[in-house]
This record gives C-alpha cells, sequence and structure tokens, in this order.
C-alpha cells in the first residue's frame, strides 16, 4: 500500500542518499557536510541534541555550515539552544522556526534574534512539554544526537550523560525519521547498548568527546552566610514539619547550602532518615557530604554533571547504573519522576510578584525553561497519597472532606530579598510581562505561577501561601517576608503581625533559629576541595573550579 | 566522614575575617586595636564614586602579644574592597611600621589584597612605596616584619611588592601570590598565554604551593589558624638585620633561578626541573606529603 507507506519511502530516499557517503553506517568526518546536505531537506523539522548538559556540539556546527541556499526553513525542534553555532543556524537563514526549552548562555543573543525577525518562535517549553510534543505534533523527521561510542552497527554507549538521547531517538525513529550519532569512537563492542542498533541510521566518529557542561557544580566556597540562614530556615522550617523525604533541588546556591547543612545541621536537629532519603536529581557535588554521611536512599538523574563519574560508578546502591558500571540517566523519566513522584520542589528564582508568580527572566534576555516549571507544579494527575502531600493539601483546605481532598505537591521559592548585583526579589510587576508584550507573546515567561507556589523563604522568614485564605493575605505574607525592598517596606504591620501570629509568617525566632549561628562553618564542605575529599578522591573536578 | 565535623574544630584561615584572624594568631585577648573602628577614620575618596566605606578602611592594626612576646599587627580585610590600599588604609599600615621601628617591636601583617584601589590610585600607589620604605628602615633598625599569605584575595600588584620586603612570608596552599592577577594576564596577553577561569592553572602558577618550591615563600603551612600561629612563633625567631649582602646574595639567587627555570612553560616544567618525583601531583598532595615532597625545593632568603 504505497499510499501509506509514504514516510518510509522518503526515508528509504535519505538512506540511500546517505549511504553514497558512508562506510556502511559509518559517516567519515570529511564526508560530513556532504553526508548532512544529502540527508536534510528543506522545510524538516530537525531535532540537534543538546541541553543544558550535553551537546552534539559537532554535528551542530556541521549543520550551520550548510549553505542557505541550498537547505533552508529548517524547523528546529530541540531542548536547548546553548552553542553560538545553535544561532547561527538561524543568523544564516538554515532554519526558520524554532520550539525549545533553555538557552542559557545564548538568553540575550536569541532575544535580539526574536527582536530583528531573525527566528520564528513557535514556544518556549519545559523539558517534559518538549518531549510530549516530539510525539504528538512536533515529530522530528532528523534527529541529530550524540554518544560516547557506536560499534559498526549502530548500537550506541551514551555513557553517564545519556539525558535526552532515548526520547529523541524513540520519537524520531519509529516515525519514519533519520538518526544521526555523533560519538567520540568507533567501537568493537559498546560497553553497553544505551540506543539499539537498529534505531540508529548513521553514526559519525568525531575523535573527541562531545560537550559537556559542569552546570550543577556550585563551589561552597560562593556560599554566603545570608544562604546559609535561609537553608536552616527551609530545613527547619518546611523539611523537618512535613517529613519531605522524596524531592527535587534547584541549582542555585541556596539549595546547595541545604545539601551541605544535612549532614551537620540536619544532624543536630535529628532529621537524618527522616528527611532527603529519595531524589529525582543530578549528581550534584554538593551533595557529596550528605551521601557519605548516610542521608540518601537514592538518585534518580536527568543527566550526570562532569567529574561526578567515578563518584556515582562508586556508589550503586544509592544511583541508576548499568552493567558496565556508569550512571545511567533520563531526562524524560527522571522529570516524570519529579513531577510525579517527588513531594517538594525548591528551588531560587528571580522575580517574585505580589501574587507569587515567579520568573527568572529579566527584559533582555530569555534563558527558557529547562525542567524547573515542571518540577515546579503541583501534578493534578497525582493519586498517590504520602505524607507531605496530605498535610499540605490540609492546610490548603481544613474545611473540606479529606477523602476527597486533593493533596498539595510542596513548591518553594527560596532567595535573598536583594539578589546579585543588589536586584530586589520581589516586585510589583514581573520583567516577563515587559517582554512578552514587546514579543507580542500570547504568554508571559512564568517559571512558577502562583497558585503553585506554596512557600516562599527569605532570610526574613517563611511565608506558607497554602495556608492564605484571599488575595489580601496572601499578598501581605509575601511582603511580610521580602524584606527591605520597596515591596516589603510596603507591608501593613498589623496585618503582618497577625499572620505571624496564625503561623502563616514564621521568622527565624519563631523557628528557635539565632540568625548569628548561620556561619560558614556549619557548611559540611567549604570548598570544592573539601568535597573531593569527602568523596575519597573519586569526585574529580573540572580544572576551572579547582583552587589547588 | 569527618568532613562534616572537621570544620567545628579549627577556623580556616581562608575563611576567616580579617579580626578572626588576629584573635586566632596573638594569645588570647592581648589585642589591643590602634585607630579603631569607632573611630570612623574612613576613605574620603569612596564617597565620590558612591561607594561603600567601611569604619576602619579595610585594615585592622594594633599590639598583642604572640607566645608572649610583644608584636604588631595589621590584618588586611580581603572582603572589603578586595582588600585593596588606599590612602587611609596604607596610612595605618605605614604608621605601624614606623612605630615599629620606633620602639623596635617586631610586626606580623596579614595580606588579603588585590592591589591598590582603583578610585584612588594615586594615594594608594604612593601607599605601597611608602609601606615599603618604611619595612626596609624597621629591618635595617633590627626588627622582623612577617607576612602572612592565605586570604581569599590572594596578595596581589603592590601587596605582593610589600611583600617581597618582608623578612619572612608565611603561606597556605590557598593563599596567591603575584603582581599581576590573573584577568590582567589574560586581558593584556590574550586567553591563550593565561586562562584566568582555569582556576588549577592560577593555583598552581601563583598558589601558594609553587611560590614556596621557587622560594618566593619561607613556609608552607595548612589553611588553619593554630598553624599560621605556630609558623608566626617560628619566623620571629629568624637572624635579624638587613643590608647589601642580603640583597646581593638574593640577586644571584634569581639570576640562578631564571637560568634554571627561564624556558620553563608551566610550573610542572618547573617542578620536574627541581626534581620532584611525580610533579602532576604536587597540587593533590596533603600538606606533610607536600614538605616531604618539597625537600629539593629553592631556597627563599630574607629578601625575595
Amino acid at each position: 500500500m504505497s499510499d501509506w507507506g509514504m514516510q518510509k519511502a522518503a526515508l528509504g530516499e535519505r538512506l540511500a542518499a546517505g549511504q553514497r557517503h558512508a562506510n556502511g553506517k559509518v559517516v567519515p568526518i570529511p564526508s560530513l557536510p556532504a553526508f548532512l546536505k544529502s540527508v536534510i531537506r528543506s522545510g524538516d523539522r530537525v531535532c540537534l541534541e543538546g541541553d543544558n548538559q550535553k551537546q552534539a556540539d559537532i554535528l551542530a556546527s556541521s549543520l550551520a555550515n550548510l549553505d542557505p541556499a541550498e537547505i533552508s526553513d529548517l524547523h528546529m525542534v530541540q531542548s536547548g539552544i546553548v552553542l553560538p553555532s545553535h544561532l547561527d543556524i538561524f543568523e544564516k537563514g538554515i532554519a526558520r522556526r524554532l520550539d525549545f526549552s533553555y538557552s542559557g548562555p545564548q538568553s540575550a543573543r536569541i532575544a535580539r534574534m526574536l527582536f530583528g525577525g531573525k527566528i520564528e518562535l513557535g514556544a518556549v517549553h519545559t523539558y517534559l512539554e518538549l518531549f510530549a510534543r516530539y510525539f504528538i505534533d512536533l515529530t522530528p523527521n532528523v534527529a541529530l544526537i550524540a554518544a560516547v561510542s557506536a560499534d559498526k552497527d549502530g548500537n550506541l554507549y551514551t555513557g553517564p550523560n545519556t539525558e535526552d538521547t532515548p526520547t529523541v531517538v524513540e520519537a524520531t525513529s519509529y516515525k519514519n525519521g533519520l538518526v544521526v550519532a555523533q560519538v567520540t569512537e568507533i567501537v568493537d563492542k559498546v560497553p553497553r547498548v544505551d540506543i539499539p542498533g537498529d534505531l540508529v541510521h548513521f553514526v559519525v566518529e568525531a575523535g573527541r568527546p562531545f560537550y559537556v557542561e559542569p552546570l550543577f557544580t556550585r563551589d561552597p566556597a560562593a556560599i554566603t552566610e545570608t544562604q546559609i540562614l535561609t537553608a536552616m530556615l527551609a530545613i527547619k522550617g518546611i523539611y523537618a514539619p512535613y517529613g519531605v523525604r522524596r524531592l527535587n533541588h534547584g541549582i542555585g546556591f541556596n539549595t546547595a547550602a541545604i545539601e551541605l547543612l544535612l549532614p551537620t545541621y540536619g544532624e543536630k536537629l535529628g532529621l537524618k532518615g527522616k528527611v532527603c532519603t529519595h531524589f529525582a536529581l543530578n549528581p550534584h557535588p554538593t551533595l557529596i557530604p550528605a551521601i557519605e554521611a548516610g542521608w540518601v536512599e537514592q538518585i534518580h538523574s536527568f543527566g550526570s554533571e562532569v567529574g561526578m563519574e567515578d563518584y556515582v560508578a562508586a556508589r550503586p546502591d544509592v544511583f541508576f547504573t548499568g552493567p558496565d558500571g556508569s550512571l545511567r540517566s533520563n531526562r524524560a523519566f527522571c522529570q516524570t519522576a519529579g513531577l510525579y513522584a517527588c513531594d517538594m520542589f525548591i528551588g531560587s528564582t528571580l522575580q517574585i510578584d505580589l501574587e507569587g508568580h515567579s520568573s527568572t527572566v529579566t527584559t533582555s534576555r530569555i534563558a527558557g525553561f529547562g525542567g524547573a516549571p515542571n518540577m515546579g507544579s503541583d501534578p493534578r494527575g497525582r493519586r498517590h497519597p504520602s505524607e507531605p502531600w496530605l498535610k499540605a493539601g490540609a492546610e490548603a483546605a481544613p474545611g473540606s472532606d479529606a477523602a476527597l481532598r486533593r493533596g498539595r505537591k510542596l513548591v518553594v521559592q527560596i532567595g535573598e530579598t536583594f539578589g546579585e548585583r543588589n536586584a530586589p526579589l520581589f516586585v510589583e510587576r514581573l520583567d516577563a510581562l515587559e517582554l512578552a508584550s514587546a514579543l507580542k507573546l500570547d504568554l508571559a515567561p512564568v517559571m512558577v505561577y502562583s497558585d503553585d507556589v506554596t512557600h516562599i523563604v527569605t532570610e526574613e522568614g517563611i511565608a506558607n501561601l497554602l495556608m492564605c485564605r484571599d488575595k489580601d493575605e496572601r499578598e501581605q505574607a509575601i511582603r511580610g517576608v521580602a524584606g527591605y525592598t520597596d515591596i516589603g517596606r510596603a507591608r501593613d504591620p498589623k496585618l503582618v503581625e497577625k499572620l505571624r501570629a496564625r503561623g502563616v509568617i514564621r521568622r527565624p525566632e519563631d523557628l528557635g533559629i539565632d540568625p548569628l549561628d548561620a556561619d560558614r562553618r556549619l557548611l559540611a564542605a567549604r570548598s570544592i576541595k573539601d568535597l573531593m575529599l569527602a568523596s575519597g578522591g573519586l569526585y574529580r573536578p573540572p580544572s576551572r573550579f579547582r583552587n589547588w | 566522614m569527618t568532613a562534616a565535623t572537621a570544620n567545628t574544630d579549627s577556623l580556616s584561615w581562608y575563611e576567616a575575617s580579617a579580626r578572626q584572624r588576629i584573635d586566632a594568631l596573638v594569645d588570647p585577648g592581648s589585642f589591643v586595636e590602634f585607630i579603631g573602628p569607632e573611630q570612623r577614620e574612613m576613605s574620603p575618596h569612596l564617597a565620590i564614586f558612591d561607594l561603600p566605606e567601611q569604619f576602619d578602611d579595610g585594615i585592622v592594626i594594633g599590639r598583642g602579644r604572640l607566645d608572649s612576646s610583644p608584636v604588631f599587627v595589621a590584618a588586611q580585610e580581603g572582603r572589603f574592597m578586595g582588600g585593596a590600599f588606599g590612602e587611609v588604609h596604607g596610612a595605618k599600615l605605614t604608621g605601624l611600621l614606623r612605630a615599629a621601628r620606633t620602639l623596635r617591636q617586631d610586626v606580623l601583617i596579614l595580606f588579603d589584597t588585590g592591589g591598590v584601589r582603583l578610585q584612588e590610585a594615586n594615594a594608594g600607589e604612593l601607599a605601597i612605596a611608602e609601606i615599603m620604605r618604611a619595612i626596609v628602615e624597621a629591618r635595617r633598625a633590627g626588627v622582623n616584619v612577617i607576612g602572612v599569605i592565605g586570604g581569599r584575595a590572594g596578595c596581589y600588584g603592590g601587596g605582593s611588592l610589600i611583600a617581597g620586603t618582608c623578612s619572612r612570608l608565611i603561606v597556605s596552599e590557598q593563599g596567591r601570590i603575584s603582581v599581576s592577577g590573573p584577568e590582567v594576564i589574560e586581558t593584556n596577553k590574550g586567553i591563550e598565554e593565561f586562562d584566568s577561569r582555569d582556576r588549577a592553572l592560577v593555583w598552581r602558577t601563583m598558589g601558594g604551593k609553587h611560590r614556596y618550591l621557587i622560594g618566593g615563600a619561607d613556609a608552607f603551612v595548612d589553611d588553619e589558624a593554630q598553624a599560621v600561629r605556630q609558623a608566626a612563633i617560628d619566623a620571629l625567631e629568624v637572624t635579624r638585620g638587613y643590608g647589601v649582602a642580603n640583597l646581593e646574595a638574593e640577586q644571584s639567587r634569581l639570576e640562578r633561578r631564571l637560568q634554571r627555570f627561564g624556558a620553563a612553560r608551566d610550573a610542572v616544567d618547573v617542578w620536574q626541573a627541581l626534581g620532584i618525583d611525580k610533579p602532576t601531583d604536587i597540587p593533590a598532595l596533603p600538606t606533610d606529603a607536600f614538605l616531604a615532597a618539597a625537600n629539593n625545593r629553592e631556597n627563599a632568603d630574607d629578601a625575595r
């Protein structure tokens, strides 16, 4: 039935065209430009693998070197706009339309190009949302992916940084799309099969590893005492009373401080085994002391972290590892785990407004979302109970029938009232709104919506938004922890004191915390070297983080 | 693991503030501050730039006792403007050194500085010159001036020149000594010459271990206040005096050093030339093992 096999036929043509530049499945590097030209068609939907960590960098620069007179109008559907070449593809007119999730280091340039009309934006997604669309209406025609090694049959070993690869390959290959992988080397036998060879059409031997950004390494030396105070408040005021065992941490310094306080402050509070036992989390170096002290039972990871490979391999009781011994990460599964199987998300943000919407957007930058809005949202499809989930649900609707009451995921925003360069954390109006109107976006890029956030933690205290009964209380609860920002100074002191009496706002002294105890000596590690030592030398930090 | 508890037993020199360092260094309760913060002797320049001031202008000076011997102490606060020298900051140290010469009392300078404060550059540069002269004059009068380097800001720019005039330098692994900082070198010579973001490169080029190995410092200690205190007590026992003979010895030592290592492209090449067994292991060695490996280091003299 040729009418029903048009996609298969088109794939056959691409395979035949590509075959002319390959030996079997292997494309030699010098043939890569001619090969790419022969298998990509103008107007194709292309997934160029890359997220906030790993990058198919060789394939990205080859794609950017195509001639726009021959190939144009590509629709890029990819997790990350991270490398300069990702935007060169648009600058040169090879691609036109973009659906993506994260743009960290390119956030300023992507905004300029959107203003300049060089990019036609579909939408900014969360990771899981973009993955979902790969299977519905954004299925790639071509996927350009990255792995560590391949055999001649195309079986791929992705190593600790598997990340998005299985998802991208699943969506592309099973829907008649073409899959091309860059690998460091071709081997006789791969250490483990992460992607079966019959889903992979061609492999390119790059001769060097794909690029990985050490995004989740936070140097303990840079943690401030204010951040330590916020971490103490979170541990004693949220982790302990709710008994949060299953959770995800953001990448900021506040949560790094929490990780480093578990074996010291957390131990003193007797919380070991009662909180932080199961994580959806990358292998954060700052979690090493807690793992070594026996706090953590299990961690599933989105990706790996540069330098943590040997440590992870030596702790298979905690991490997911393959028969070869190395970490197996999977972004789609871990995002799902963070959404449905965790009781708390806690992370830093740049701006919070009076309703509690928060955003990491500033007017000149579009950093995208990555996974935070997914982690930082209450999953309406959740049905299994747990202590923190039920307790949060009860606080939100104390009068309702317990058996019919939804629980609530704890979504905690943590930060100092004044952030980097003394920018206030609390604002009347999010910069995201200016950006949305300047770019004529239907939606302002909001990281965590106000109806999802349950707690805000600053050095001034904790605001429990679950216990606010109306808009006014909510606003005063937020103002009540906003310190000396304009928002904080415009509080209604009487109402704030009332909220405090009800336990909606809790100050350090209400929790028995002396701010003077927030000392760097409380950190289980105060430098990258301490982390290396705590790992027994297994953690090998990248050169840029080593101060020895 | 002991990492969780180790921190509470000792004071990291690198982490500590200027005042915490003094408290941990001198005999308990013996410190008396001169021109303390209550006198609000602040920079006359910073307000012009709308920059915050500090009541002690980022340096604490005074007298105390070290193992019962009277000493003068100066400690820079690296967390205030990178410990940089301004007019008042410099004048406090100059005054302390002149008093040391008159009263024949040894001095400890706890460096933590990026160099001269750009907002008051002329006054700062003059202060550097005055301080170096005051140190030389004090040493000529038989006073020992000991420098300690192990703070967050390191010891850069004019601070490193001052350090070069001290009788003895005590350094920790975290300490860095260099005239030009990493960013300055990269800006002027390009990232191929020096990648300032490569922290391992920064430390093996300017860090305490390398400086100790090539004779840029006299004592190498753990990043711990009691270790610094003991090294300071030891340092005060060395021979006093300063003259042409010291300078000539130092000149020939530097010529020899240039001959031996002038062609080296990286600190590891220098360590290899020193005959160190596994030079690439040096950065990771704990203090005891490092000191054993450093047996063949270049000598440090009483001038640098």
